[in-house]
């Protein structure tokens, strides 16, 4: 474990040192981030200009809201800054072969694949998001109890290892289709169901909707379970979404596992 | 013309195996197959084949038997797309074959078990292993992360490794920033850092000038040598050969069709040798009937193929000639004894075919 360790620490020094040396480009990556989501932002608070709560009696007022939206930028900036790079990599690796000098390397494969690569600039956008949540949780009508405190790192791991699952998935279909550019595409839909709260779900096309991405996809419970521990009360409802986010989270881990392994036994290997 | 007679040479014959002292690569019967998909042409074929495609079996490798001791230098020849670098991305554990059973140091290699993959090397000529942008001193130490290898050997084997191949002040700059001989030069030390007791060689001298391609000949000499390493190399360059590989294993159509010895290649594939006249003058037409060959004359250079089995009794002969000032006998270049190796192997299959049809 502790070789894994000095490992990732050692790709997360290359890339950081390669970061250093595009100094420009690393800086433009922070700022358009950090200007995309800035928008988000305003977009939100423009929202509730009209309204004090989205979806009336659900709770997510302008607070609990913007730590939500604090917990979701957390979530995604651990996702993009440490396996999305990988995963993206992997595409070409596939095309060009150079997946080859990966698999003769006495490492597990998943790991180097989903790991190599660190995109520190994705970071900013954790940042402010921890920002966010410093501002808008001692804004609550009621401060999260101490369990809160200790169960939001855990679901936090949880959602990063449901998302982690889904990259890990996606990126072995690279293998198997030898060409998967649609990868980010693909991803930026299923995360946007994952942006907003489950109660915006509702009615005849909502409902079904709603317990499609919560049970079969469960991108739900990926930011609504840490984000509703944090900022709302704890009800019976909250326990049962954490227990699924934790289900969800080893079924995520097992099921990519397996597609990736399988994935991997059936690489083909570019022409050299 | 060279006159070549092929024989598809097989070492299924288990004497074969155990003629090989200390194998530590055993194959047999090992096949590849892949399934292709052909892409018809035009945009309404395109769409047809959205729903319905075409495929193919191709077979890489075909069955091969192969068994290679400790210490060997292996050269493995074929054409493009003869099946060479299937064989090494089998026995490398990077695909998975159809058929058959290989062992590489005890070890399955697709099961892909780390103690095998620490005991091993592959690099590949035409595709870069090291990090683009960072220097390579940062692959080596991620290197020596990866291979768990200890700190002072690491540093002892690292400048030992620069140190042969001249890159010392090269292991500080970027990669990107490199010749492709040189950052060649760097692929070769991270991949023996770990000390590896076997190495796998794809095209390594590919699209190098001649001075780098002496250079990493007389290094992977040295380091063989002197670890007893194992190597399978595959190229398209003889001098590779020539200069590395006592043993050459040809391959065409995922097949073996030759096992032996390089010396072995040239007694075996070739009916005549060069000789080469150098003359006072530029011969006239007489001159040239005089000596009884088919010749090819460049001014006063007369080239002459001989009947191997002829060369003793002709020669004396030729040099009581006047105006022989200097005289070479050479084997046919090994270039044009594969180049035929391989033609006459197509020719066959096109005979094959045809029969067949």
């Amino acid at each position: 474990m502790n070789r894994y360790v000095a490992i990732f620490l050692t790709f997360a020094r290359a890339c950081l040192v390669r970061d250093m040396t595009f100094r420009a480009n690393f800086i433009l990556e922070c700022v358009t981030s950090l200007g995309w989501m800035s928008m988000n932002l305003a977009f939100y608070l423009l929202v509730f200009t009209f309204t004090p709560e989205i979806g009336k009696g659900t709770g997510w007022s302008k607070e609990p809201f913007f730590a939500f939206v604090a917990t979701g930028l957390i979530i995604n900036s651990i996702v993009q800054a440490f396996f999305m790079p990988s995963a993206e990599e992997l595409t070409e690796m596939v095309r060009t072969g150079g997946l080859d000098a990966v698999l003769v390397q006495p490492l597990d494969a998943q790991f180097l694949l989903s790991m190599h690569r660190v995109d520190f600039s994705a970071l900013a956008n954790g940042l402010v998001g921890v920002g966010l949540l410093a501002w808008a949780v001692p804004r609550l009508d009621q401060p999260p109890p101490p369990v809160a405190w200790l169960l939001y790192p855990i679901l936090i791991v949880c959602g990063v290892a449901i998302l982690y699952g889904f990259v890990i998935m996606l990126a072995a279909a690279t293998i198997l289709m030898g060409r998967n550019q649609s990868l980010y595409d693909f991803w930026f839909y299923i995360t946007n169901f994952s942006r907003y709260p489950a109660e915006i779900y509702s009615g005849p096309w909502g409902g079904p909707l709603r317990m499609l991405c919560t049970f079969v996809i469960p991108i739900l419970l990926v930011v609504n379970v840490p984000a509703r521990v944090i900022a709302q009360p704890l009800t019976g409802q909250t326990w049962i979404g954490v227990a699924a986010a934790v289900i969800a989270a080893a079924a995520s881990l097992v099921a990519s596992r397996i597609v990736f392994q399988r994935a991997i036994a059936a690489y083909r290997s570019a022409s050299s | 013309m060279v006159f070549l007679y092929t024989r598809r040479m097989h070492n299924s014959d288990p004497s074969a195996a155990a003629a090989v002292s200390d194998p530590v690569i055993r194959v047999e019967a090992l096949a590849k197959e892949y399934r292709v998909y052909d892409k018809p042409e035009g945009l309404a074929a395109s769409v047809r084949s959205l729903f319905h495609r075409t495929s193919r079996v191709v077979e890489a490798v075909k069955g091969v038997d192969l068994t290679v001791g400790r210490g060997e230098f292996v050269a493995l020849l074929g054409p493009n797309g003869a099946g060479k670098t299937t064989l090494l991305k089998l026995l490398s554990g990077i695909i998975t074959p159809s058929r058959g059973t290989a062992r590489v140091l005890g070890h399955v290699p697709w099961e892909r078990a780390d103690d095998f993959r620490r005991r091993f090397a592959l690099v590949m000529g035409q595709r870069n292993q090291l990090w683009w942008d960072l220097p390579a001193a940062e692959s080596f130490r991620l290197h020596q992360e990866i291979y768990r290898i200890e700190p002072s050997r690491f540093e002892r084997t690292r400048d030992e490794l620069v140190d042969m191949l001249g890159v010392r002040r090269l292991i500080l700059q970027p990669v990107r920033e490199l010749s492709l001989g040189e950052r060649m030069k760097l692929e070769l030390v991270a991949a023996l850092l770990h000390e590896p007791e076997v190495l796998f060689l794809d095209e390594p001298t590919i699209g190098l000038d001649v001075v780098a391609q002496h250079t990493i000949h007389e290094f992977l000499r040295g380091v063989q040598s002197r670890r007893r390493m194992t190597v399978v190399l595959t190229t398209h360059y003889m001098k590779d050969v020539a200069a590395l590989c006592e043993r050459v294993v040809v391959i065409t159509r995922g097949d073996i069709l030759y096992d032996g010895s390089l010396a072995e290649i040239v007694d075996r594939f070739t009916t005549h040798k060069i000789v080469t006249l150098d003359l006072d003058e530029v011969p006239d037409q007489a001159t040239i009937e005089r000596f009884g060959f088919p010749c090819e004359c460049r001014g006063p250079q007369v080239i002459m193929r001989i009947d191997r089995n002829r060369i003793a009794e002709v020669l004396p002969e030729i040099l009581g000639s006047a105006g022989v000032r200097d005289v070479s006998v050479e084997d046919v270049p090994l270039e044009e004894i594969v180049a035929e190796l391989f033609r006459s192997d197509a020719r066959d299959a096109a005979a094959s075919a045809g029969a067949a049809s």
